[in-house]
């Protein structure tokens, strides 16, 4: 169990900069994801903690005492690797004592033996000790190997896309047993993925990462409802979120964004307070982002709607995605998955300006949202934190 | 433009220094489908359950075991690949690198001595149904993967097949340009109405594309139907756990008779779930079988409700959904909720289940157990 901080840390290998001034503070007992696309330098960045690599530049401090000159094997730290390595020919019970049986953790067989019950019973696989790796499913491997991982009591649990090589069934599957068995890790944990809904389900904090850099620090929420800019917002949620044109238009004291046609007008909501943010930041044209689960359409005509055709109508399992063509900009939206449309059809499209995140045009940065239960649910969040 | 017609088909490949022959040694076991005009067939499986076998079969790569393949009204088990009138794309792109995008699309008609202008015309009209008219001019290595698939199906097409087949063409690009190049493909056969064979592994790329699946196992077709009857009406264990994602959640089951009402019951569970009446005549007191249901006809009951009380064992709050999944026994059972509340682990939620919306499987053979009403 530690604190983990990272401080100005900057990696290089020859020219390229893996890692650019990066700095993150992961507290005890958190599980924090660093999510990005491929890349990024999320592996880097946990080979350095982990003091596989070490920095051109910065410290890795552990609790406060400095790492950089501390070997891997010092550290204690644990890591989990994609294909799980349990040796196939010992026992699960083996496979979670070895770590307690190696020169540097030895242990005497009393304590081995309370530990890997511990563990096990913990991971609900105590009835399977004397079984071999071959004998259990990929969830039990799972198990075992975080077993193995936690049975030494490690500062820090590092795992690098653990579910990454699955295919996309045991991929869920495994997500929700590692989200189930997350409460009795104990200790701090960073966890390595490209796949949004691994982040999002198993994150208490999530740090995106892209080009070596960190682009937002953030809860779930934090990072779906309030992405500090279109990157971020383009990476967190599936499908991904809408990006239109829009520009501020005042009249009569009312405010309006123009968007995707010459003249179709949103209005504003007077309550959330983005008139006020959209005036104070200055800025006139944006970037309007529309998640695909709040965007409406009906198949009938109706005044005030956009009128656009179906331009791709594809089911996905439980429900599916409707993309609409309005002029030539593209709208995505969520239907269910037994509507029955044709290609090319009309659709009329309701955009929810009251649940719209508003961007620079020019920067691509956050400028506010309209999405009150979003607010809300971010000040809720803030105020039971404060709490504790 | 042509009908398909596959009539027991069989596969088997010689195992050399391994004589024993059992019915598992076929790659492609019994096989008849039966497609369309203008219909795009989704062939659906895990690795080795046979489906590129059959598409080689179709295209005449691979010799036939034994049965029948139709092409229109032609047999064609014994026509050379270049006469059965197919345009073929697998998932390597495979294009001609010293010749530009141009003169891949039009390498085979250029090889079967169609005329220049024809060739031109043929490939202008191609080049903007697959986005690469502003390719024409390009070298292979200059393109995306996704660029390359979109020429490499382009070049299949310009031949103006009877039927195009496509092996599993989006498994090397990534996840946007799957999906990009995905609904484009959709778009394609809307436009040209080619009868289509695709073959895939993954069931959402044959969900979103196809108008009938067939789903293979072991050689085996398991199903052929739409989308919604594979998803809706499985005839299976193995296609019921295949469609859908998360997928159904299938659980050992025995049947309690208590006064006049059967109730499915689960090992180390205090589960209970009324059965559906329309299998009252099926059931019997102590029977056993494998019960099937999606998650999204599981839910959190209200205060009031009767549903069983059980334990959250896992809470995700995925932003746009949440799942919640709870022990029945040994097994995970999911859940999926579009509603804003929040669980935490371990917190005692009521669980009701749409008995409606559940299947029933035989505990050995996994066939479907069907009302008869």
């Amino acid at each position: 169990m530690a604190k983990i901080e990272v401080v100005n840390v900057t990696k290089r290998f020859g020219k390229f900069t893996a890692l650019n001034n990066v700095n993150l503070e992961i507290k005890d007992n958190e599980f924090f994801v660093l999510f990005g696309p491929a890349g990024a330098g999320k592996t880097t960045l946990l080979n350095n903690v982990a003091g596989i690599q070490i920095p051109e530049e910065g410290l890795i401090r552990f609790n406060g005492e400095i790492m950089n000159k501390i070997d891997p094997a010092h550290r204690n730290v644990a890591m989990v690797f994609e294909n799980y390595a349990l040796y196939p020919n010992l026992t699960v019970y083996e496979n979670i004592a070895s770590p307690l049986r190696s020169p540097l953790y030895k242990k005497d067989n009393a304590t081995v033996d309370r530990e890997v019950h511990r563990v096990a019973e913990l991971l609900r696989i105590d009835h399977l000790l004397e079984r071999l790796p071959s004998q259990i499913s990929n969830g039990q491997k799972q198990r075992v190997a975080i077993g193995r991982a936690l049975v030494r009591d490690p500062n820090v649990f590092l795992m690098d896309e653990p579910l990454a090589h699955l295919d996309a069934k045991l991929r869920h599957y495994m997500r929700s047993e590692l989200k189930e068995m997350q409460s009795s890790f104990n200790t701090t944990c960073i966890y390595v993925t490209h796949d949004f809904l691994e982040a999002v389900s198993l994150g208490d904090r999530i740090a995106i990462i892209n080009e070596g850099s960190i682009v937002q620090v953030g809860t779930r929420e934090e990072v779906y409802y309030t992405p500090c800019n279109e990157f971020v917002a383009a990476l967190v949620g599936e499908p991904e979120i809408n990006l239109v044109d829009g520009r501020l238009f005042a009249e009569n004291g009312k405010y309006y964004v123009e968007v995707l046609e010459k003249g179709y007008l949103l209005p504003l909501p007077e309550s959330s307070g983005i008139i006020r943010k959209l005036v104070d930041s200055g800025v006139n044209e944006y970037h309007i982002g529309f998640r695909p689960n709040n965007v409406r359409y009906t198949f009938e005509k109706k005044d005030g709607l956009l009128k656009g055709t179906v331009y791709s109508f594809e089911s996905i399992g439980n429900k599916a995605v409707l993309i609409a063509k309005i002029g030539d900009k593209f709208v995505r939206m969520i239907a269910p998955n037994d509507l029955k449309v044709r290609l090319d059809q009309a659709v009329y499209v309701e955009l929810p300006i009251h649940k719209a995140i508003f961007f620079d045009a020019q920067t691509t940065r956050f400028i506010g949202t309209s999405d009150e239960a979003a607010i809300y649910r971010l000040v809720q969040e803030q105020l039971s934190k404060g709490v504790q | 433009m042509s009908k398909l017609i596959i009539k027991n088909l069989y596969k088997r490949y010689e195992n050399k220094g391994k004589k024993k022959t059992q019915p598992n040694d076929f790659a492609v076991n019994d096989l008849s489908l039966e497609c369309e005009d203008g219909e795009f067939i989704g062939i659906l499986g895990p690795s080795g359950c046979g489906k590129t076998t059959t598409l080689r079969m179709i295209a005449g790569l691979e010799d036939i075991t034994a049965g029948d393949i139709y092409i229109g009204d032609q047999r064609v088990n014994d026509l050379h690949p270049k006469n059965r009138n197919i345009g073929l794309a697998f998932e390597d792109y495979a294009l001609y690198p010293p010749l530009t995008v141009y003169d891949n699309i039009a390498f085979n008609l250029k090889a079967k001595g169609v005329s220049k202008d024809e060739i031109k015309q043929r490939v202008m009209d191609i080049a903007p149904l697959l986005k690469v008219e502003d390719l024409l001019d390009k070298m292979p290595i200059s393109l995306s993967g996704g660029q390359k698939q979109r020429v490499n199906i382009a070049r299949a097409i310009v031949r103006r097949p009877g039927i195009l087949l496509l092996d599993e063409p989006l498994s090397h690009l990534d996840g946007k340009m799957r999906q990009a190049l995905r609904i484009e493909i959709k778009r394609l056969h809307n436009e040209i109405k080619c009868t289509t064979v695709y073959v895939t592994h993954d069931q959402l790329e044959a969900m979103s594309l196809a108008d009938r699946i067939a789903i293979m196992n072991l050689g085996v077709l398991q199903q052929f139907g739409t989308p919604m009857e594979v998803y809706d009406d499985p005839a299976n264990e193995f296609v019921a756990g295949f469609i859908g994602e998360p997928p159904m959640n299938i659980l050992k089951t025995t049947i309690i008779k208590h006064e006049n009402d059967y109730y499915f019951t689960f090992e180390n569970s205090d589960l209970r779930i009324i059965a559906p009446r329309r299998y009252y005549d099926l059931l019997s007191d102590g029977m056993q079988v494998k019960m099937g249901v999606r998650p999204t006809d599981i839910y959190v009951g209200g205060p009031d409700s009767k549903g069983t009380p059980v334990r959250v064992a896992v809470y995700e709050d995925l932003c746009s959904e949440r799942r919640i999944g709870v022990r029945v026994g040994d097994e995970l059972v999911m859940m999926i909720t579009e509603d804003d509340t929040r669980y935490r682990q371990g917190e005692m939620i009521k669980l009701e289940v749409n008995g409606e919306k559940t299947h029933l499987f035989d505990l050995n053979t996994g066939n479907r157990i069907r009302s008869k009403k």
